[in-house]
């Protein structure tokens, strides 16, 4: 009997050491260094909403197109990614040969060496800048060098209720294209007796990309000489602007939460909200008779959207030429072939799709998406730009909810960015 | 008889080692490489990992350092919600374990299943739920405020209403399971102290008072003390109802944590906010162990 434990227990640990041992195989397994099969690439993307079957179909598309190189894509989701990507990075191991990397992260990769200069080589496998949106492909150049092949660039866009334009009496097909007319609009559109407002004000995210697009339209600049410059007058006129559209103006309600907005959108409450391209494929399941525009020229100076991208890098430790060339092939392959990655609702960045295809000018929200390209600007070329921001967002929230005067919210948020710059 | 006392100690060695093998595995060998690493300038993509010493910790109490503000920021908010939650926690718990032991034996089984459903559903499920019945526009409560006259409340763009949200949605998350402890304690309070209770005319009231709380000061030290630990470990909640807001007035300290080691990649300096925040947790347990326990003796 007692035996009979001893031998159960001892069981048990070989068990749990097994299991052990077995998960360190597997991460063996799944090593792909550098020095694996040159015609195999792997390939990591963050796509892991409505846009993961999107890019799933192209590079099935491409290892069918031929036979010599194989790209095996993986997922990893868009709250884990830039993690996931760290530690491969830094471990130097289980790395990909290619990566989806946003633009306000290109940065700090760059800075650190982490990703591989790409100028020749491209050059040779026949992949041009003049193929590509000029603000994307310099989204991708440093100091003169390129570390990135754009897929796509994803500005702030307009969207509004169709059907509440209607019932104002404004033209469902004509968006507001300045100031103006977006305060007349959204003051038509503004019924407190039926819960109905023009523009209803987000006062966390998306003004991630709201507050950037009317302060770039102030023409302010984030970083000045290398500080930060939130409080200049073209950043207090742009979060007056946004604050007066609650307590002057009255279009918005006051104190909405996280997605707010959204939800009265959805509810036919909220005539008009800027987000961004990913969200069209929600419009369209929730059924709503939506417009989509690109976004008016809220600011004084000049037009400007803030704007993010996804764009292909290679980690800088891919050195074998074969795999390189594999490489090369298909973002190659995939510069004539991403129709299929505007049918999410985004513009490709190839001029191949968003200039001469046909059937990509023939929808409705992503020719309005590339007509945004030109004048679209990206987050300021800092490494750590996320921590820098982050006193910017929680003070902008401040100033929405009506905790704090718009210049002392600004005033404040420079004293903390310039804390974290001088650190 | 020595020789057998030997071998079953043994035995019982043998069967503690499975499980002390894991802990070494998951739980010490991970405590020892934090501290390892949070002595260190550890930023994850830099491959050159600096040996500081104590540098992290000395910045963290270091009043010009952005680490002081982001530490002592989110440890205040952090014990603010363990302050409100830990009673609540704890007294809603054993109230619903009450009415529950009240009920008819038939009725137990389907309310005590209804109230631990949701400690089955995860953290973002619970957000959404939430933020939907919170919406200051468009919200189940507030929708039914103005319906009879009342003005809509800023549940969570404003403070105090955002802690407030925060609770409530914690509550309704977690309660069952300390319910379901309580419930388990109360059954085991015996008989016939109730009995002779009645006898010499106590009431509901004295009944409680005197045998039930008296006889389940363990689980009630228990209960408290996984609460609390619990409620330091606060993340998802304001992270996804709040986002910290409104400004950083519900930026927990986990947040910051996060944000350091993984927004930021700066490990040393996370790991070092991390073992902080665990001495803070095992010297508020400590204590609250000892409180109890000196009762206990007080009372003997």
């Amino acid at each position: 009997m007692k035996k009979k434990k001893i031998i159960g227990a001892i069981m048990a640990t070989a068990l749990a050491i097994g299991s052990l041992a077995a998960c360190s195989n597997t991460d063996k397994a799944s090593t792909s260094g550098d020095d694996g099969n040159g015609k195999k690439i792997t390939f990591w993307t963050p796509f892991s909403g409505a846009d993961g079957p999107r890019m799933k179909n192209i590079v099935e598309n491409y290892n069918k197109s031929q036979s010599e190189y194989e790209v095996n894509m993986q997922i990893v989701p868009q709250s884990d990614y830039y993690k996931t990507v760290d530690v491969a990075f830094s471990g130097q191991k289980n790395a990909p040969d290619l990566l989806i990397m946003h633009t306000d992260q290109l940065t700090n990769y760059v800075e650190k060496n982490l990703v591989k200069d790409v100028s020749e080589t491209v050059a040779s496998a026949g992949i041009k800048p003049e193929g590509y949106s000029e603000t994307a492909w310099g989204a991708g150049t440093v100091d003169g060098k390129q570390y990135a092949i754009p897929l796509d660039i994803h500005p702030l866009l307009l969207y509004y209720n169709k059907d509440l334009f209607k019932a104002a009496g404004l033209d469902p097909e004509k968006a507001p294209v300045n100031r103006e007319e977006f305060l007349a609009f959204a003051k038509k559109l503004t019924d407190k007796s039926k819960g109905q407002y023009g523009y209803v004000v987000p006062t966390l995210w998306p003004n991630q990309f709201i507050y950037p697009t009317i302060f770039y339209q102030n023409g302010g600049e984030f970083l000045k000489d290398g500080k930060p410059d939130y409080n200049s007058p073209a950043g207090v006129e742009a979060l007056t602007f946004l604050t007066d559209l609650i307590h002057k103006q009255k279009v918005s309600p006051a104190n909405v939460q996280q997605d707010g907005e959204v939800n009265l959108f959805l509810q036919g409450k909220n005539a008009m909200q800027f987000n961004g391209p990913w969200m069209m494929e929600q419009w369209d399941k929730a059924g709503i008779n939506y417009g989509v525009a690109e976004v008016p020229q809220l600011g004084t100076k000049q037009q400007a959207v803030y704007a993010n991208g996804h764009n292909f890098v290679i980690p800088a430790t891919v050195k074998n030429k074969e795999k390189l060339a594999a490489i090369n092939d298909f973002l190659k392959f995939t510069a004539d072939n991403t129709l299929e990655w505007a049918k999410s609702g985004q513009a490709p960045a190839s001029k191949a799709i968003y200039e001469q295809n046909e059937e990509f000018k023939s929808m409705v929200q992503q020719p309005k998406v590339a007509a945004s390209f030109e004048y679209a600007k990206f987050a300021p070329r800092i490494a750590n730009w996320g921590q820098v921001s982050d006193p910017l967002w929680a003070e902008v929230n401040l100033a929405l909810l009506g905790k704090k005067d718009p210049k002392q919210a600004l005033d404040d948020a420079n004293k903390k960015a310039d804390q974290i710059l001088n650190k | 008889m020595q020789r057998t006392s030997w071998k079953s100690k043994a035995t019982s060695s043998l069967f503690v080692l499975p499980y002390l093998l894991l802990f070494t595995v998951f739980l010490i060998a991970p405590i020892v490489y934090g501290v390892w690493i949070s002595m260190h300038e550890w930023d994850l993509l830099n491959p050159v990992k600096e040996f500081v010493g104590l540098k992290n910790y000395l910045n963290i109490f270091d009043s010009d350092s952005y680490l002081h503000n982001l530490f002592f920021e989110g440890l205040k908010n952090t014990f603010l919600f363990v302050i409100f939650s830990v009673p609540l926690l704890v007294a809603v718990g054993l109230g619903l374990a009450l009415l529950l032991n009240a009920l008819p034996k038939k009725l137990t089984g389907i309310f005590r299943t209804a109230y631990f459903i949701p400690y089955s559903v995860s953290v973002s499920i619970v957000a959404i739920i939430w933020l939907w019945i919170f919406d200051t526009n468009s919200g189940l409560i507030n929708q039914y405020l103005q319906k009879v006259g009342f003005s809509a409340i800023p549940w969570l763009t404003d403070t105090p209403w955002a802690w407030v949200s925060i609770i409530i949605a914690t509550l309704w998350w977690t309660i069952g399971f300390n319910m379901v402890i309580f419930t388990n304690a109360l059954n085991e309070v015996s008989e016939e102290l109730y009995e002779a209770g009645s006898l010499d005319g106590a009431n509901r009231w004295q009944t409680f008072i005197h045998i039930t709380l008296p006889t389940i000061k363990p689980t009630m030290l228990f209960v408290t003390l996984t609460s609390t630990i619990a409620s330091f470990n606060i993340y998802g909640q304001p992270y996804l109802m709040t986002r910290g807001g409104p400004g950083t007035s519900t930026q927990v300290l986990l947040m910051n944590i996060v944000e350091e080691g993984f927004n930021q990649r700066q490990l040393g300096n996370a790991a070092a906010m991390s073992i902080m925040m665990a001495l803070i947790m095992i010297i508020i347990s400590l204590v609250q162990f000892r409180l109890t326990r000196e009762k206990k003796e007080a009372m003997k």
